[in-house]
């Protein structure tokens, strides 16, 4: 019987913006928006819903006058995205297997 | 990209594309070791040439080499505190390296210090051909740390050869052959992973555009 892929991570902008933030320690929004390719609307929208759901801490602060959104990635984010792999690997497995 | 539903091969696909990316982020250009490596390598060329030839005093081009490092390091401070959080990622491999290079100078400064003592003490502790010898070993430390971090092998491989010089130097006394080995030392370890680094860098910025 197979897990059920966590839905706030199974998305394909919130899994992109999860994936690029396990390898980093933090990144701004504009290092986010332009790896993703995301519009700025969108990708806040996503930013947003992962950080309710606990997964990315999001800081604002004000940086030469300019707006500096920063995300990091939280301990439940880190454990919610191994999670998500190890029940992506089996499907992925049991699909093969089929 | 969309928020869209994706199936588990795309999701797959996303996690190694992203990961891909981030590392890329980490890439060093190389740009750093190229030039330090060229000016340690012309103070040890003409250092040997100024002996052989009785051009200035003896240290003269490493004098010159330290008062162009203070300027860059000055420079580089400044510089730093004034685009202080500018990156747009941070990495913890960026910390760490910030972190090594700190120690690196010190220790570095230290030697120097310690050979510029040696020489002005009558029952001389450190000479300048054990100094350069330690130094060595040092930059092959350095190297070593830099390679694993950003698992760049031909750095990792230049640390041994370099350690072997360092060690080599050991026992040779002659200061000429020891700028000689110096240069050596400098050429395997900074300048063709350097350029190495540059190349691979530039490749895989080319592919990403």
């Amino acid at each position: 019987m197979f897990k059920d892929l966590d839905p706030i991570l199974h998305s394909q902008l919130r899994l992109a913006v999860m994936s690029l933030l396990i390898s980093v320690k933090e990144a701004e929004f504009t290092f986010l928006k332009e790896k993703t390719a995301a519009t700025a609307g969108n990708l806040s929208v996503q930013v947003q819903k992962l950080k309710e759901a606990g997964y990315i801490e999001v800081t604002k602060q004000f940086k030469d006058n300019y707006p500096q959104t920063t995300c990091k990635i939280t301990p439940k984010g880190i454990e919610a995205f191994e999670q998500y792999v190890k029940t992506l690997q089996q499907y992925i497995g049991g699909e093969r297997g089929d | 990209m969309e928020d869209k539903q994706i199936t588990e091969k795309e999701s797959l696909l996303i996690i190694q594309q992203m990961i891909h990316t981030a590392k890329n982020e980490q890439k060093d250009d190389g740009k750093a070791w190229i030039l330090w490596g060229w000016f340690l390598f012309a103070a040890s060329i003409l250092t040997y040439f100024n002996m052989e030839y009785d051009w200035f005093s003896t240290f003269f081009f490493w004098n010159l080499f330290g008062a162009f490092s203070i300027i860059a390091l000055v420079y580089t401070a400044v510089r730093s505190f004034f685009t202080k959080g500018s990156a747009r990622v941070k990495t913890y491999t960026g910390d760490l390296l910030g972190k090594l290079n700190v120690g690196f100078f010190l220790t570095l400064i230290l030697i120097i210090v310690a050979i510029n003592v040696g020489v002005r003490t009558p029952e001389v502790t450190m000479t300048p051909t054990k100094g350069f010898s330690l130094m060595i070993g040092l930059y092959a430390f350095w190297v070593l740390i830099y390679g694993t971090a950003l698992n760049f092998r031909p750095s990792i491989i230049a640390s041994f050869v370099m350690w072997g010089i360092a060690f080599v130097c050991l026992f040779i006394n002659d200061f000429q052959w020891i700028m000689v080995l110096h240069a050596l030392a400098v050429l395997a370890g900074y300048i063709i992973p350097g350029h190495m680094a540059n190349r691979e860098f530039k490749k895989v910025n080319r592919a990403i555009l």
